[in-house]
């Protein structure tokens, strides 16, 4: 990676080689940067998905952590146990669950919202790539609106389940969203959750190129066309307030945003959106920036 | 060690005390409930260490002590009827992960339709999910078999989770007289945690990543050959237990024989229900009848030694099930006794009853041993005792 990041790469690297990812996999570069964020004295706790697979047959692991796996929705209560467990033996440990968005908008939402809800002390890590794609490619409730699954073939008909938001409604210590297209900014916001007491949830976009259908050499770039076009806000919730991330500062007036067909249009599973569908999901854009304003402006 | 008046709930709850359990996942359910608001109270008022856990299910409530188990400390949880069914996924996962827990069930009939009284089907229908299953006839046995159940399951021969069932209010709401061990005592009968391993932030292992079919397989063979080779682990640690904490207990079998030496016919259950049921002995006994009881106390471990030279001479063996195996018209008792003596009993018969908290008391073991012992013609009955008469089942067709 030539992003400046090998020293810190060098510090602890979160994956080692011989994983099962596809090429141009966006969980592959999220667990990597993990690394990178959050050194070590790190547990995983991985529930089913993508990175069940990713890291590998037994008895080989890919993944440089300790690493628990577990069924799709016991992945924050596993990890509030490993928790206290430490915290009875005095142990020094981040406890991270790394669950996809089908583990943490759908089957795992009502785990997730308890620890949160608790305040459970681990950091959840959601690596968004809006459909379950572990399976093939299903609509999640994290999948947007018009983009084509296996199970939406029309294309879907619901906008998507604003997790990040719905995690600062619960009123926890840490939230903030990320993109594999800004490993700096991802790597920032996790040495600081790192940091953090208490309950901390990192929402970071995965685009994935078999899903969402573009050449499996522009994983990076689709990740920072979504924040672009500011269909991916970047932002952080951190004692009570927020704060746009200056990749996404620009969002904040309408004029000065890149048009979303940029970011639709490198894909393929958006290719039957009419220009009044494009409207509906222009639509959900705004909505989503007007909520953040509106938070922005009321504190 | 003193003696006191208490449910079988706080039993457990003690149990769990005096085990110095490091982490409890806990979730209401009736009528397991008094166990864990009983942990929360003694948390409270700072009389136990354990980190209570409050999670928002049951599901949850097992992953919790799974995890907590998987850090290296001792770790508990109690549920009952659709609490467990609702867990029933992370219950496997444990037991494949081969990591000691203990659970105790209060159990409870399933819906639907709605129904919180007593009946084993809950217990019962996790009997090949690769836990060692024992079940208590009295708070006593509650609170002796939780004690055993860290032993068992943290025993490397083992290293099994293991839950523990007692009859849902029978057991679970009635005071008795328990005896209540010493903390010196139980220390001395429990040794520190062991497990086969911890996962711990210093040492980058993985668990539960992919296995291929044959060491998938393999796995799972050794599973079974765990629970079965449990059963001397069991009667040692039961020996042990008897001479070290309850004298008067009798720990060093993993079933529990009555009257059943010189008996033509045998009577086989599970649960409270035995109090009543040697009482029914006794009382055909008096009229001549040689009949006993066998009790089963361990489903998982299934004894087949033990069940095989405790009824192979019986003319007939009668298995009365708290519990249903839709489809075979008996319960599980009555399937497994099939199972393990058909080839040297000649008659085995099955009674399901006391199903949702149907009671049934002694003058109906009475009536049911009687009419055993006279020949059923049936190979099985669900018998409804007098008082309840016979329930007609309305369904929305005949509403219509
Ligand atoms: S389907 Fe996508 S997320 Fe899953 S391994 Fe392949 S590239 Fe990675």
């Amino acid at each position: 990676m030539s992003l400046g990041l090998r020293e810190i790469l060098n510090k602890h690297n979160g994956i080692l080689s011989g994983t099962s990812a596809c090429p141009g996999c966006p969980e592959n570069m999220a667990m990597r940067m993990l690394g990178m964020g959050l050194g070590k004295d790190v547990v995983l706790v991985v529930v089913a998905g993508c990175s069940s697979v990713i890291q590998g047959n037994a008895p080989y692991n890919a993944y440089n952590f300790p690493t628990v796996n577990v069924a799709f929705a016991a992945g924050p209560a596993t990890a509030a146990g490993l928790a206290r467990a430490y915290k009875q033996r005095g142990k020094n440990a981040t406890v991270v669950v790394w669950a996809g968005d089908g583990g943490s908008a759908d089957i795992g939402f009502a785990s997730l919202s308890g620890a949160a809800e608790r305040n459970d002390n681990i950091l959840y890590l959601t690596v968004d790539n809006e459909a379950y794609m572990n399976s093939g490619g299903q609509r999640s409730g994290s999948t947007p609106f018009g983009a084509i699954t296996t199970t939406t073939p029309e294309g879907k008909k619901e906008n998507k389940k604003n997790l990040p938001l719905l995690m600062i409604a619960h009123n926890v210590p840490y939230v903030a969203t990320a993109s594999v297209g800004y490993p700096h900014d991802y790597i920032e916001k996790l040495k600081r959750a790192k940091q953090v007491e208490g309950f901390r949830y990192v929402h970071v976009l995965t685009p994935d190129p078999y899903g969402w259908l573009f050449d499996p050499s522009k994983t990076a770039e689709v990740a920072k066309l979504a924040v672009q076009t500011c269909y991916w806000p970047l932002f952080e919730y951190y004692n009570g307030k927020l704060n746009i991330s200056p990749e996404s500062l620009h969002c904040l007036d309408k004029r000065t945003r890149r048009p979303v067909r940029d970011f639709l249009s490198i894909q393929g599973r958006f290719k039957r959106l009419t220009e009044d569908q494009i409207k509906i999901l222009e639509q959900y854009i705004d909505s989503v920036w007007e909520k953040l304003k509106s938070m922005l402006d009321n504190q | 060690m003193i003696r006191k008046i208490i449910s079988g709930n706080e039993a457990v709850a003690l149990g769990v005390k005096l085990a110095r359990v490091g982490v409890t996942g806990i979730y209401p359910i009736t009528p397991q409930t008094t166990i864990i608001e009983k942990l929360a109270e003694m948390r409270a008022k700072g009389e136990i260490e354990t980190e209570i856990l409050r999670v928002e299910s049951e599901h949850s409530a097992m992953a919790a002590t799974f995890g907590a188990a998987l850090g290296g400390v001792r770790a508990f949880t109690a549920t009952a009827s659709q609490g467990l069914l609702y867990m029933h996924e992370m219950v496997w996962w444990v037991a494949g992960s081969r990591v000691p827990v203990v659970m105790v069930v209060g159990t409870r009939a399933v819906g639907a339709p709605w129904n919180i009284w007593n009946e084993h089907t809950d217990f019962t229908s996790e009997r090949d999910s690769g836990w060692i299953m024992a079940f208590a006839s009295n708070p006593q046995e509650a609170l002796d078999l939780t004690l055993q159940a860290f032993r068992i399951s943290e025993d490397e021969r083992v290293f099994l989770p293991m839950m523990v069932g007692m009859d849902g209010f029978i057991l679970s709401h009635t005071k008795t007289n328990v005896l209540i061990p010493d903390q010196d005592q139980v220390d001395d009968f429990l040794p520190p945690r062991r497990q086969p391993y911890v996962i711990d932030p210093e040492d980058p292992i993985g668990m539960g990543n992919i296995f291929p079919p044959e060491g998938y397989m393999r796995l799972r063979e050794s599973i079974d050959s765990a629970l079965r080779n449990s059963e001397d682990v069991i009667k040692e640690i039961g020996r042990e237990y008897n001479k070290k904490i309850n004298p008067l207990g009798d720990y060093s079998t993993l079933n529990v024989s009555y009257k059943l030496e010189d008996a033509d016919y045998a009577v086989v259950l599970m649960g409270a229900w035995a109090g009543d049921a040697m009482e029914a002995v006794d009382t055909l006994r008096e009229k001549g009848i040689k009949i006993g009881m066998l009790r089963i106390r361990y489903l998982r471990p299934w004894s087949e030694k033990e069940i095989r030279s405790a009824l192979k001479d019986k003319k007939a063996v009668l298995a009365l099930d708290r519990s249903t195996s839709f489809g075979r018209g008996g319960g599980p008792l009555y399937v497994e006794i099939k199972s393990t003596i058909s080839d040297v009993v000649p008659q085995i018969k099955g009674v399901v009853s006391g199903l949702g908290g149907v009671t049934v008391n002694k003058s109906d073991l009475v009536y049911i041993f009687n009419k055993f012992v006279e020949g059923l013609k049936d190979d099985v009955i669900w018998y409804y005792p007098k008082e309840v008469g016979k329930i007609e089942l309305r369904t929305p067709r005949d509403i219509e």
